[in-house]
């Protein structure tokens, strides 16, 4: 046990300089004060975005906005009503009625498809749990204003016109 | 009582309202903006009035007035209603007391009378600040008793701990510069560091006592229960500490209270250590002799730095949406400022060459060293934020070992040594 190489780590604070403490507190007030003048100067060094004139440009396409429900190829909706988005929701905000599809392409479709956004919890549970890739939360859309509670439930039809971000690259 | 001594006496009393009441907003702008800047973020820059925002300063009025309008809600569970209410005015109070012993200026010669600059010219002085900003603390320990909540109980404990504390640290700083000054009254300290050391030194405070500054200063941050001695409202441990429980009004009352106590121990600070209200170099009759060149000076500088101001202004006082009333502001205050120098200008030209008789002399003059009070008051307030937004809090046990292990021993052997020197150089 004798031949480990130890390092001794030197323990600080017990130079004078150091239990002195007042150089340690005017080194942090020359930080601050030098960020301080440099802000003064110059407005424009802040490190904000001055948000509601000057949108966020760092949302990227895994960025988990507001939902859509997506289209099949004829542009008809690609839902089946499943449910099992609204089994996977932790706060059970998705409300689906089914009804049987008559036009050939599949067997069932939504009738009411509404989500609740005041509930939502924005987790992309429902996204993930999709086994037809007919909901996603790729709209970037971050910021949603209503004036009612009643303007923060998404219906089907609101839901089928929201697009994919034109600021994501497919 | 003549009419001259009642209007100086209205004029301190509207100038001690005025300082720490008026002060207590473009405190509360001042701390956030500055925090904002040392952390390279904004602060407070929106909110305006027809487009005047003044670098953000509206919205500490918009504050105010929110805090004066909100309903004035009593818990349900507090005992003592009458207790709960009287301890804001306490610390309010007591603030204002303080701050009502400071000179702004030499006593004004009028018509061969002299006339104190002091709210209350007595010649306690000093001791009047020992006195009074101490009582601040039971303005602290009732609300926290009063409130029967126990956070607000450990909050209240913890203030009134490290303000007794430091009570002895800065009664012996005191009691430094008292030998050095030899006088209690305050005005009499500010006049003896108007005299100069070896003749180019301005023989402030500090440069005689630079350990008394430091312990005192220090002291001074412990009292107001300033970073990084704020224990008693240590959000993370014991909620808001001893004003958990008030709301609207009666917790503005504190937020005043606090801003106008670190105010008022700011110019405490400036009054015995920065040479008060004396212009560095200037003594009150060199101001009176040289008052011609000294205007003459401010006639050249005052455009000088207005027009550097103005620049500044109008590169960053800009909004970044275009039609925005708030983008008029810089040309208007431009213009406003302007219009101030002309003014200032023109009067300092019409004294200096027509109206030059002792009188006049002697309002210039305490304007001149009021102005320069002012200045140096809202530089040791600008230290006090700019600590805050440096230091992290001390943890409980390192506050009482600074002050009774390093603080308490160095101030004891100051006093001694002070005194020593002080008889062996007059002897």
């Amino acid at each position: 046990m004798k031949n480990i190489k130890t390092k001794i780590i030197p323990r600080n604070g017990n130079s004078i300089k150091e239990k002195l403490y007042l150089p340690a507190i005017f080194g942090g007030m020359k930080v601050t004060f030098s960020h301080f003048m440099k802000n003064l100067k110059d407005t424009d060094n802040l490190r904000v975005v001055w948000y509601p004139e000057e949108k966020p440009k760092d949302i990227t396409s895994r960025y988990r906005g507001v939902h859509r429900l997506t289209h099949r190829d004829d542009g008809s909706i690609r839902c089946v009503a499943c449910f099992m988005c609204a089994t996977a929701c932790p706060s059970e905000c998705i409300f689906i009625k089914a009804v049987e599809r008559t036009d050939g392409v599949d067997e069932k479709m939504p009738k009411r498809f509404d989500i609740d956004l005041l509930e939502c919890v924005f987790c992309g549970e429902c996204v993930e749990a999709c086994p037809c890739d007919a909901i996603r939360m790729d709209t970037g859309i971050f910021s949603f204003i209503g004036k009612k509670r009643e303007d923060f439930i998404l219906t089907k039809d609101k839901l089928l016109k929201n697009e994919r971000s034109k600021d994501f690259d497919d | 009582m003549s009419g001259i001594l009642i209007s100086v006496v209205i004029i301190n009393i509207l100038i001690v309202v005025i300082l720490s009441l008026g002060g207590v907003p473009v405190l509360v702008w001042l701390e956030r903006r500055v925090a904002g800047f040392i952390q390279d973020r904004s602060g407070p820059n929106r909110c305006n009035i027809a487009g005047f925002r003044l670098g953000g300063l509206i919205q500490s009025f918009a504050d105010m007035l929110k805090l004066v309008f909100k309903e004035d809600l009593l818990p349900s569970h507090v005992k003592n209603k009458f207790y709960f209410s009287l301890a804001p005015t306490i610390v309010l109070f007591s603030s204002i007391l303080t701050f009502s012993i400071i000179p702004f200026a030499d006593n004004l010669i009028i018509n061969g009378k002299s006339y104190s600059l002091q709210v209350l010219p007595m010649s306690l002085g000093i001791i009047w600040f020992l006195a009074i900003s101490g009582l601040s603390v039971y303005g602290i320990i009732l609300a926290g008793w009063s409130s029967d909540n126990k956070y607000s109980l450990l909050g209240g404990l913890r203030a009134s701990a490290s303000t007794i504390s430091y009570e002895p640290i800065m009664a012996l700083s005191v009691i430094v510069m008292l030998i050095i000054y030899g006088t209690i009254d305050l005005n009499d300290i500010v006049i003896k560091q108007s005299a100069l050391l070896f003749g180019f030194i301005p023989a402030w405070g500090i440069i005689l006592q630079p350990i008394a500054a430091i312990t005192f200063i220090v002291a001074a941050f412990a009292e107001t229960n300033r970073t990084p001695f704020d224990l008693a409202e240590g959000e993370s441990e014991i909620v808001g500490g001893f004003h958990t429980e008030y709301g609207a009004m009666k917790f503005g009352l504190f937020f005043v209270g606090e801003y106008v106590a670190m105010s008022a121990s700011s110019a405490v600070i400036v009054a015995l250590f920065f040479g008060g209200y004396n212009l560095p170099w200037l003594s009150t009759d060199a101001i009176k002799s040289n008052i011609s060149i000294i205007s003459y000076v401010i006639i050249f500088l005052l455009p000088l730095f207005s027009y550097f101001f103005i620049k500044w202004m109008y590169k960053n006082n800009k909004w970044k949406k275009e039609n925005d009333a708030r983008n008029k502001e810089s040309k208007i205050l431009a213009k406003g400022i302007i219009g101030f120098n002309v003014v200032l200008i023109a009067l300092l030209l019409y004294f200096n060459l027509l109206l030059k008789t002792p009188n006049v002399i002697s309002v210039l003059t305490a304007l001149l060293q009021f102005g320069s009070f002012v200045i140096k008051l809202f530089m040791m307030n600008l230290v006090y934020i700019w600590v805050r937004w440096t230091l992290p809090r001390f943890r409980y046990d390192q506050l009482q070992t600074l002050c009774w292990k390093y603080l308490l021993p160095l101030s004891i052997a100051n006093v001694f040594v002070t005194a020593v020197a002080v008889v062996w150089i007059s002897a």
